[in-house]
């Protein structure tokens, strides 16, 4: 799209976000090849222009909107003259800023939930019980909490007057004020009976003389559990207590042996994973060859005996004996490349008997051919021959020349088949009606014809 | 707008990491920055010097380009703070960046990258004087230094 259309989008979507995400409290750092070089915030909305740079959609707007004109617009990381705007940004880049972790927008209500960012908006839109939402009596404007909010719609707005220290207290606030700022609402020890003002009363306990207490050493198995004044007598005499810094010094010896039992044992593993790779490795070495041995075997052919009595020593010691393994390997390789040459040799030599045949018989066909043709040739002046005569007769009757002498060289000319030069040399220039006749005369036969 | 989220994110980075020869001098809100520079190498224009630019940031930041100038303190300031000599620098502190002005800002322009190219500017200089008709500029001029009109007629410097 251009840029024009880029900010009739964003100001059309401006209004529906629920939450501002540039205003999000993010749990970690990211990347700055994450962040929009214009907000400096993780990427929201993504665009990308045409020299690929990446910008927050409602930040280029902005950007946009501040130069000029359009028409002029330049990448504010490049100034690069621009004027389309892509939204096809990777989706990679997308994922990424929408899974950075980020704070409930709500944490100033309570809520202490950490999503990815591209949860935010539904978190906030359904789940989150600290979104302040308009208190549903008509004429309270202020806002109260999801999960404070009643099914019945009332207003938890009212004031309610505290009825211990007559301050006023709105109802929703009404709980939290007893057990915490109320400065007259007092409650009863449970221990000690004795009162003290309810948001004092977690201290109370802590110090609280009669609270039952579980003596020091209940973690090594002291069962005694007295109250808070006795405490210390009873420490002084429980023998539980004296041990205390011997099973202390056990405990951590017994950790610390724990960890280096466990790092053994990762090491341990390590070791047998690797004897079993080179179990399999060998095993797999000494079925390959053996293998290997039997397939040469019948590929030998001929040169047998000695060979395969070779073959059975070496089976058994191959083992200890790689290097007479290795010749015998390299003899058996060569016979093989012998045999192959003598296969070579032989079909070269049958491929070229079978070209002779081919060529003899092609021979004979030509000749076969060769005597068809010329039977054809001397059939065709045997036909032309009374012609000849005539056209002869006629222009003897003109020039006088001597009959008997022309077609007698006519005669001797086309039955040897050499060549008709003999009769141009009287009759050339004089008679030119013969001409073409003499042409095809004159050439050779397996050309013309 | 943003101006106070993305100033208090830069604020963030560079408390964390500042280019060398660059400090805050003040930094305690977001309208208005204070930045000492020095120049790095042995210029003997600026050497031994430390100068204190002004940075101040619209609502529009960083859309809009921050009002940046040299600040002078007396000589008898716990730091004296003079204002370089640069043939693109007026003696009342107004610089004449076209980085600086509506046209040539960028808002992918930080404090920090302004900071270096003011630092890179005064390195490059090797001309001991004010721009021409200082004078009578410092005395007249009452307008705010990003309406001005500058020429941006020297690219040397």
């Amino acid at each position: 799209m251009n840029l024009e259309e880029l900010l009739l989008v964003e100001s059309s979507c401006t209004d529906d976000e629920i939450v501002d995400l540039r205003a999000l409290d993010y749990v970690s750092g990211y990347d700055t090849h994450l962040m929009c070089p214009i907000c400096h915030c993780a990427l929201i909305r993504p665009v990308r222009l045409q020299c690929d740079h990446v910008f927050c959609q409602k930040c280029l707007s902005s950007a946009v909107t501040s130069s000029s004109s359009t028409d002029d617009f330049t990448c504010p990381t490049c100034r690069t003259p621009t004027q389309t705007v892509y939204t096809d940004v990777p989706r990679l880049l997308i994922n990424m800023c929408d899974d950075l972790r980020v704070k409930c927008p709500f944490l100033a209500e309570g809520c202490m939930e950490v999503m990815a960012r591209g949860h935010v908006e539904s978190h906030v839109d359904k789940y989150c019980g600290y979104k302040l939402l308009d208190c549903p009596s008509e004429t309270c404007d202020k806002k109260t909490r999801k999960k404070d909010l009643d099914s019945d719609g009332k207003c938890v707005h009212e004031l309610l007057q505290c009825s211990h220290c007559e301050e006023e207290v709105m109802e929703q606030d009404y709980e939290d004020h007893l057990n915490k700022s109320c400065l007259r609402f007092e409650t009863m020890c449970p221990h000690c009976q004795v009162m003290t003002l309810q948001k004092d009363l977690g201290d109370h306990i802590d110090i609280c003389p009669d609270a039952i207490h579980s003596c020091t050493a209940s973690k090594y198995g002291c069962p005694v559990k007295i109250k808070r004044a006795d405490i210390a007598m009873h420490e002084q005499a429980c023998p539980l207590i004296a041990m205390g810094p011997y099973f202390e010094a056990q405990n951590s010896r017994l950790n610390s042996l724990e960890l280096t039992m466990r790092h053994l044992q990762q090491r341990n593993e390590i070791f047998e994973d690797g004897f079993a790779n080179i179990r399999s490795t060998l095993v797999d070495a000494s079925r390959v060859l053996p293998g290997q041995n039997n397939r040469d075997l019948p590929a030998e052919g001929p040169p047998g005996s000695s060979d395969s009595q070779e073959m059975s020593n070496d089976g058994s010691s191959q083992s200890n004996n790689p290097t007479t393994y290795l010749l015998f390997l390299h003899e058996s390789l060569r016979e093989e490349v012998g045999q192959l040459s003598h296969a070579i040799t032989d079909l070269d030599a049958r491929a070229s008997m079978a070209i002779m045949n081919e060529c003899l018989r092609i021979k004979e066909d030509m000749a076969h051919t060769n005597t068809a043709v010329n039977s054809i040739r001397m059939q065709v002046q045997w036909l032309m021959n009374p012609r000849l005569h005539q056209g002869q007769r006629t222009s003897n009757v003109r020039t006088n020349d001597t009959n008997d002498s022309g077609t007698g060289q006519l005669g001797s000319s086309t039955a040897s088949t050499t060549s008709a030069s003999p009769i141009s040399g009287p009759s050339n220039t004089s008679r030119p009606g013969l001409r073409p006749r003499r042409l095809s005369d004159s050439a050779r036969e397996g050309t013309k014809l | 707008m943003f101006a106070g989220k993305r100033l208090s994110k830069e604020l963030a980075k560079m408390q964390g990491h500042l280019p060398p020869g660059i400090t805050f001098a003040k930094s305690d809100n977001l309208e208005e920055w204070q930045m000492d520079i020095r120049v790095l190498d042995d210029n003997p224009l600026y050497q031994n010097q430390i100068y204190r630019l002004k940075f101040t940031f619209s609502q529009k930041y960083p859309i809009e380009p921050p009002e940046v100038q040299f600040i002078s303190l007396p000589a008898s300031h716990e730091t004296p703070r003079p204002i370089p000599i640069h043939p693109h620098i007026y003696s009342n502190g107004i610089i004449c960046l076209d980085l600086l002005s509506t046209a040539g800002w960028s808002p992918v322009q930080t404090v920090e990258s302004v900071c270096m190219s003011i630092q890179s500017m005064l390195t490059a200089n090797t001309r001991d004087e004010r721009p021409p008709g200082d004078s009578d500029f410092v005395s007249y001029n009452k307008r705010r230094p990003r309406d001005i009109n500058f020429q941006y007629d020297d690219d040397n410097v």
